[in-house]
């Protein structure tokens, strides 16, 4: 028996090591970020740390073709530079795309914006705008801006009074019904790291889950949401 | 039947493939409109009707009442309707920025509303100022890197390149070994394809 708890300790510990290397955190924040169906935080200081690792390896890579290093080093080194970039850049992407989505929805939310870094806030929403100060002379326009005024002038200028409004259906809806949301208990596939427990998968504690170490789950978005910001779970 | 012609142009977006984007259909989008239009002065009328029977707005249930109702439900469904369809085409005119770039072809652009040509600019220029202040080209890369040299072929002339070190000719219809980062610029223009064996 002990000498399975020791493998299964030495599995976790290389598992957390293999963990640390700032390419596979942000593949994690990837994999996460696609899986979800809402925006998540965005961790800047990893994200800056992997560029200043990307730019690190490029001056190598410079140094090399300088000090003529063996073609099939360099090129293993480009490979691994070309994989961090891609990495790189389809998280940023995809974030970018998920806010393109739900620009409006995300603009409207603090909580939302403050998941976002400096320049992603800066693509979702103009600093103090409030539809008013939509053309400032040389400010690009923020995404939400564009897509309510594209609906302005497409659909919302030829309906009847009453029934323009961009966020809601008409005067006699009391809450914004008319910006798209993420759909929040769509159901995920994921992956635990460490043994949660029994967990409450509802408010009132009818469907508990014993959510074991290293097992696979088919759950609702909204339940484990708060798993994931901590890192106990990982969404595949 | 009320309703009706805003949920053709749905079946049309449901239709279509993903990606792909059906020209602007003005004329079920415009008798919508006017649908839309007509809804409202009837609500209005039937209001007023009862208004001037000195009736309560608030409380009175007569047909005059269910009436309006419908009108006014009607005009909710085709708003969320052309909602919808201005939204859905819009995520796919999104797409276009990441899949053919900043300038779309002409076949393209002909299938699109003004207000979303746009839409379409205004859209980019957000993405460029976004990549200027990360300092990072996000439209290379679209998929994961398997090798870091491709065999490509040259569809266009595109004259002298120079890449890093040293300057390539790229005549029309000669192969050449290029570093994928290299290749893709002109890949996604077209000037270039993957050349597979």
């Amino acid at each position: 028996m002990s000498s399975w708890n020791d493998d299964e300790d030495l599995a976790s510990a290389s598992a957390a090591e293999a963990a640390t290397t700032d390419v596979e955190l942000l593949k994690r924040a990837w994999r996460n970020e696609k899986a979800a169906p809402e925006i998540l935080r965005f961790d800047s200081p990893l994200v800056s740390r992997v560029r200043e690792q990307i730019q690190l390896l490029e001056e190598t890579l410079d140094d090399f073709s300088d000090s003529g290093v063996d073609d099939l080093v360099v090129s293993l080194y480009q490979m691994d530079l070309d994989r961090t970039l891609f990495l790189l850049r389809s998280y940023l992407r995809l974030r970018l795309q998920k806010i393109e989505k739900y620009a409006m929805h995300i603009a409207r939310s603090d909580d939302l914006l403050s998941r976002l870094s400096q320049q992603e806030r800066r693509f979702t929403k103009s600093p103090g705008s409030d539809g008013s100060a939509f053309l400032v002379v040389g400010l690009v326009p923020s995404c939400s801006e564009i897509m309510e005024k594209h609906l302005e002038q497409s659909v919302l200028s030829k309906l009847p009074y009453g029934y323009d409004s961009v966020t809601r259906q008409s005067l006699s809806s009391t809450e914004d019904d008319m910006v798209p949301e993420p759909q929040l208990d769509t159901f995920v596939f994921c992956k635990t790291k460490s043994d949660v427990g029994a967990f409450q998968l509802d408010d009132i504690g009818e469907e508990v889950v014993d959510l074991v170490a290293d097992d696979l789950y088919v759950l609702r978005y909204k339940s484990i949401k708060g798993l994931i910001e901590s890192g106990r779970i990982d969404l595949i | 039947m009320y309703g009706r012609r805003a949920s053709q142009l749905l079946k049309e977006i449901d239709s279509s493939e993903a990606d792909q984007l059906a020209p602007f259909n003005s004329d079920v989008f415009d008798q919508v409109i006017r649908e839309c239009n007509e809804h409202n002065s009837q609500f209005q009328s039937l209001i007023r009707k009862m208004v001037d029977q000195n009736l309560d707005i608030e409380t009175t249930r007569n047909e005059d009442h269910y009436g309006a109702a419908i009108h006014h439900l009607s005009l909710l469904r085709n708003k969320r309707c052309l909602m919808a369809y201005m939204c859905n085409r819009a995520e796919v005119i999104q797409s276009f920025r990441w899949k053919v770039g900043p300038v779309l072809p002409h076949d393209i652009q002909e299938k699109l509303h003004f207000s979303e040509k746009e839409y379409f600019k205004n859209h980019s220029a957000a993405i460029k100022s976004y990549m200027t202040e990360m300092d990072i080209d996000l439209t290379v890369d679209m998929v994961p890197p398997k090798d870091p040299y491709i065999q490509v072929r040259v569809l266009e002339d595109i004259g002298e390149v120079s890449l890093d070190d040293h300057s390539i000719s790229l005549t029309k219809n000669s192969l050449h070994f290029l570093r994928r980062t290299d290749a893709e610029q002109f890949i996604s223009q077209g000037l270039m394809e993957e050349f597979l064996e």
